[in-house]
């Protein structure tokens, strides 16, 4: 079974009708989507260009999808460096420029209607749910609702509000460029990363076996883990420390490498990689955390 | 699915008797916890052996043969005497040849002694010999095993399961060119960066293999995520693949490239040279 929800452009501005103030709010489009087969865990993906998502785990079945258009996605600074590009490029390209000209010389004397289309895509297939947002001038502000044992695959790029997450129990994938990531009450097994953002995971439980990976680039990783868990944690920062109130077991690198060229009249060489490794109440869960210039901090849920 | 149950099961799913829910939670549980699989493999070389072993058919003759034999028995007990007198006759043989004087005695005592051991080595080298053989057999086995799983693994959808795929391909002694090959195809286009991150990390334990090196200085140029692309520059440099030079200086030249991934760049190619 295939349900599309197509809501793209369904909201017009009316700018003629002299609606112009009402315009100024921010538009929300509503969406409630079931999954083919209810009884077994689905999986929500979300992908968004410009903007931020909020998943919330709730005790219903279906999906529930509410989208808010925000009025202005580009700051001013960005519609500047915009303009400049598009400046530079006219320059460069005579025969644009001179396309340009026609239309300008074909709307003379008129006035431009701004219809905005939102380009919002929801699709279910065999219990997989995907929302995507058409790249467009304007952020969207993602509140997803979603039955408990949903697994999702978040990405979002652009924003500085990035991804959050609140009680789901399913398998989590995210990433981001700019924006954080939060993790709220969530059981794993997480695999995220962010460019720029920092991320930032509470763990209610963790659902043992399989492993977890968080990478971030400039910010911190902060995690929380359950008092009794079972962990073997590897911690890799190149600039930022790492801390934590757990009893951690540290164990050698393993990560060693030796090279011995002395017979090919070369040099000898070992060399160790800038990994941690450390086990929590004697290891189990293979849990990777690797930032470059943030912090660690691997802290016990109180 | 727990260890308990899991080991349950474990039976069946050697015979193949799971139905495919049932399969699909041992497998995971299976690709996740090292002391159920360290069972299972026992489990399935015990196996293994037993099947080697043929199937004893009784045949047709089996009936009458045991009520013959069933016969001579009872005869042999009527025969009880004659049967006694021909033991009295072969003791009194043996004792005669037994040397009457000790000395002799203890001296073959100490040659039977001394042959006893000799020949018990002999055999226990034989016997050590084969045992080795058969380790280093099923040590091959589980290699076998661990790589058709890590590379069945990341082929998978969940990101954590190709996470573990890496993780497995990386346990595996002298990796062929399939491990390989599913490595450089995951760290060039697997979706996620962690899965690509911990690729990084698992071919540079195997990058004494000619294709690794190669393949690490193509990827370079392909990286879109600058989390990877630090990763890479980082090993490169670390192993000093000279060749690794020349795309740091294409990878410099690109304008979109991360300030800090160009940074990085710039410093390992000042020490590559």
């Amino acid at each position: 079974m295939k349900t599309i929800v197509r809501l793209a452009g369904i909201i017009v501005l009316l700018w003629a009708v002299g609606m112009a103030d009402t315009a100024q709010q921010s538009q929300a489009d509503h969406a409630v989507v079931s999954f083919t087969n209810p009884a077994k865990p689905g999986t929500v993906e979300v992908d968004v260009n410009e903007g931020s998502i909020t998943v919330r785990g709730y005790e219903g079945k279906n999906v529930i999808i509410d989208a808010r258009w925000r009025e202005r996605a580009l700051t001013q600074e960005k519609r500047e460096i915009e303009a400049a590009l598009a400046g530079a490029e006219e320059e460069l390209d005579k025969e644009e420029l001179a396309k340009k000209k026609a239309q300008a010389e074909k709307s003379r004397g008129m006035k431009m209607l701004a219809v905005e289309s939102m380009g919002l895509t929801i699709e279910e297939e065999d219990n997989v749910i995907q929302v995507s947002v058409e790249e467009g001038k304007r952020a969207v502000d993602l509140i997803i609702q979603v039955p408990f044992s949903t697994s999702l695959q978040l990405s979002c790029r652009d924003d500085e509000r990035g991804v959050t997450v609140e009680r789901v129990d399913g398998e989590i994938e995210v990433d981001t460029s700019d924006g954080p990531i939060t993790l709220t009450n969530v059981s794993g097994p997480v695999v995220a990363d962010s460019s720029e953002g920092e991320i930032k995971v509470v763990f209610g439980k963790i659902t043992p076996g399989k492993p977890m990976s968080l990478s971030a680039m400039d910010g911190d990783i902060d995690i929380t883990l359950p008092l009794d868990v079972k962990a073997s944690l590897k911690m890799k920062t190149d600039e930022g420390q790492i801390f934590t109130d757990f009893d951690v077991q540290l164990t050698p690198s393993q990560q060693k490498k030796e090279e011995d060229e002395r017979k090919e009249g070369g040099g000898y060489r070992v060399t160790y990689e800038k990994v941690t490794l450390g086990l929590i109440n004697g290891g189990g869960t293979e849990i990777q955390l690797t930032t470059y210039e943030g912090n660690i901090y691997v802290r016990k849920a109180k | 699915m727990n260890c308990e149950r899991t080991k349950e099961f474990l039976a069946d799913y050697l015979a193949g008797e799971l139905d495919e829910k049932t399969l699909a939670e041992a497998q995971a549980h299976l690709a996740g916890c090292a002391a159920c699989r360290e069972e299972l493999e026992s489990l399935s070389a015990i196996w293994t052996k037993l099947g080697v072993l043929p199937k004893e058919q009784p045949s047709a003759a089996l009936r009458s043969r045991f009520y013959d034999m069933l016969e001579a028995y009872k005869e042999g007990l009527e025969k009880g005497g004659t049967a006694a007198r021909i033991y009295q006759t072969i003791s009194s043989r043996l004792s005669r040849l037994m040397p009457r004087r000790p000395t002799y005695q203890l001296a073959l005592a100490l040659v039977l002694i001394i042959a006893g051991l000799g020949s018990g080595y002999l055999l226990n080298v034989r016997f050590r010999s084969n045992a080795r053989f058969e380790v280093a057999t099923l040590k091959q086995e589980v290699n076998d095993m661990r790589r058709t799983v890590a590379v069945s693994l990341l082929k998978q959808a969940s990101a954590s399961e190709r996470l573990m795929g890496v993780s497995w391909s990386s346990r595996v002694d002298r990796p062929g060119d399939e491990i390989i090959t599913a490595l450089l195809e995951t760290l060039d286009h697997d979706p996620n960066v962690n899965v690509r991150l911990a690729a990084v990390d698992a071919l540079y334990l195997f990058y004494g293999h000619p294709e690794v090196k190669d393949g690490l200085v193509r990827s370079l140029a392909g990286q879109t995520s600058p989390l990877v692309q630090l990763a890479l520059i980082d090993l490169l440099v670390g192993i000093r693949e000279r060749r690794a030079a020349e795309a740091l200086e294409r990878l410099i030249q690109d304008e979109k490239l991360n300030p800090k991934v160009k940074k990085r760049a710039e410093l390992g190619l000042a020490q590559l040279s």
